[in-house]
């Protein structure tokens, strides 16, 4: 059979059934549209959690009088773990001094201590991928057997919160991604059934005049993909329209939103998303042709 | 050509035919006459799979129709024309359309099928009725319709159920030339009637069925 009759048949009746064919389109349209909307949510939760590990530190307070030595020993035993990125020593005086350039100003709330009351410090930077409340915790544990070590401190209730969110989020987002892709497969799978149905008188005349499976199936699949198709280019077009007239302007607006951004490759997969939901409803839709 | 060997079929509440044995040579015109209800569609039906034998065997040119797998069906089928009952003609397409469709399923390229086409539409008289649509036609001229896409293709194997049905003497008449011609190029034909008219005077074969028995034959 050649495509171009193929083609011709499911012009034709994508022409003859042009409001049920359109109302799929729409109903696609809005369904990828809601869906590029939440991976959009997602992708940009995503960036700007992960930006925090950036600030992310392990602080280790040490205690009083501990010798140089035990703070070599610390320092090394943080350098040769796996999940450090960076380690830095800031010993009780220079942390006194940052203090003060803090205070700038208001420096006087110092005054009357006496003696520097700040403990030397070690500061950790960790790895960004090992940045999780278990891994930290895990880490945090390994060291709190070190000699010299006062304290140990890494905000563990605001890192557990993040990552929860960041993961929450996620699970959501993808639970929200496969219940609205299954409905968009039924909307084709529908519009394709309904059409097959109609045409059931046919398509039995077709097969008793000889006609092979994929000569019965052809139209109906480039059917389907039409639909998913356009579906997928309109969402697109709304995708596009949503982030030039409101994501950009309100970006441009509030400094909150500076960080917002597009991710273009998740818009252009939009019409390739609507032609595989079209051609796989449709394939459900016809099912296994007996004669 | 067509072999039937202790077939039975059977519906839910009666036989439409009871081990049916007979065989067709290569390039003869049968003819199948009976009462209606007397199995002769039902006969047609088994020799291009529109239903499946309960019991027996069935031979089509080379295909052993009880090991024919379901994929292989429309190759069988392409290499039969069916005149059916009831036309099946598709009401929107025109009548071009209609009979070019068997020669699409074919792979024919458009050249070919418009030559085609043409030339099986003036056999039956209808050249000037290609661009109508089936609702526009009478009961005879659907037919003959019918028969135009029956034979388009050339097939080795024709089958007609009823070919004059709905159709005038003189139509009538003009069907059973078109099918003798057919037949001389050496198309294998069976038409089940029950219009004996049709078959009087032709000097061919005609098997007799009654309530799904072979009930004799008249040699040709």
């Amino acid at each position: 059979m050649s495509l171009s009759y193929s083609f011709k048949l499911a012009t034709r009746s994508l022409l003859h059934e042009k409001w049920i064919n359109l109302l799929s389109i729409l109903t696609i349209a809005a369904g990828l549209l809601i869906t590029a909307l939440t991976i959009f949510s997602v992708y940009n939760i995503d960036i700007a959690t992960q930006k925090l590990p950036d600030k992310f530190s392990v602080m280790l307070y040490l205690k009083d009088n501990i010798s140089r030595q035990d703070v070599d020993h610390i320092i090394d035993t943080a350098r040769r773990d796996s999940v450090v990125e960076k380690v830095k020593y800031i010993p009780k005086d220079e942390a006194m001094k940052e203090l003060k350039t803090v205070l700038k100003n208001t420096e006087y709330v110092l005054d009357g201590l006496g003696e520097n009351p700040l403990p030397d410090t070690i500061e950790i930077k960790l790895k960004s991928e090992t940045i999780t409340p278990d891994i930290v915790k895990r880490f945090s544990a390994r060291l709190k057997e070190t000699k010299g070590i006062n304290e140990i401190e890494y905000g563990e209730k605001f890192l557990s919160s993040i990552y929860s969110l960041r993961v929450g989020v996620k699970a959501i987002g993808i639970i929200f991604i496969i219940i609205m892709s299954a409905g968009m497969l039924f909307v084709c799978y529908s519009t394709v059934k309904i059409l097959f149905y109609r045409k059931h008188e046919e398509i039995e005349t077709y097969k008793l005049l000889g006609a092979t499976k994929t000569f019965i199936r052809g139209p109906f699949i480039i059917e389907g993909a039409v639909i998913g198709f356009f579906g997928g280019m309109l969402s697109l077009a709304g995708m596009l329209s949503l982030y030039y007239l409101f994501i950009l302007r309100i970006s441009a607006t509030f400094p909150l939103f500076k960080t917002i951004h597009f991710p273009v490759e998740i818009a252009f997969t939009l019409p390739l998303a609507g032609l595989l939901l079209g051609i796989s409803g449709a394939v459900i839709a016809i099912g296994r042709i007996r004669y | 050509m067509i072999h039937f060997q202790d077939v039975s079929k059977h519906y839910d509440n009666h036989t439409a035919l009871r081990k049916i044995t007979f065989y067709i040579e290569k390039g003869e015109m049968v003819f199948v006459t009976g009462p209606s209800g007397s199995g002769k569609s039902t006969l047609l039906k088994l020799i291009y799979m529109a239903e499946k034998p309960d019991e027996g065997e069935i031979t089509v040119a080379e295909w052993e129709i009880n090991k024919l797998k379901d994929s292989a069906i429309p190759l069988l089928r392409r290499n039969i024309g069916v005149v059916f009952q009831e036309f099946r003609l598709l009401d929107n397409r025109n009548i071009f359309e209609n009979i070019a469709l068997t020669l699409r399923i074919r792979g024919f390229d458009e050249r070919e099928i418009k030559a085609r086409v043409f030339e099986s539409l003036k056999m039956v008289n209808l050249r000037h009725k290609a661009d109508n649509f089936p609702s526009a036609l009478s009961g005879g001229e659907q037919q003959r319709v019918a028969i135009a896409r029956a034979i388009v293709s050339e097939p080795r194997i024709l089958l007609a159920d009823e070919p004059t049905g709905n159709v005038d003497p003189d139509t009538s008449a003009g069907i059973i030339r078109t099918f003798k011609d057919i037949n001389a190029k050496g198309t294998t034909i069976l038409i089940a009637t029950h219009n004996r008219e049709m078959f009087r005077e032709t000097g061919r074969r005609v098997m007799k069925l009654d309530f799904g028995n072979f009930t004799g034959e008249e040699p040709g």
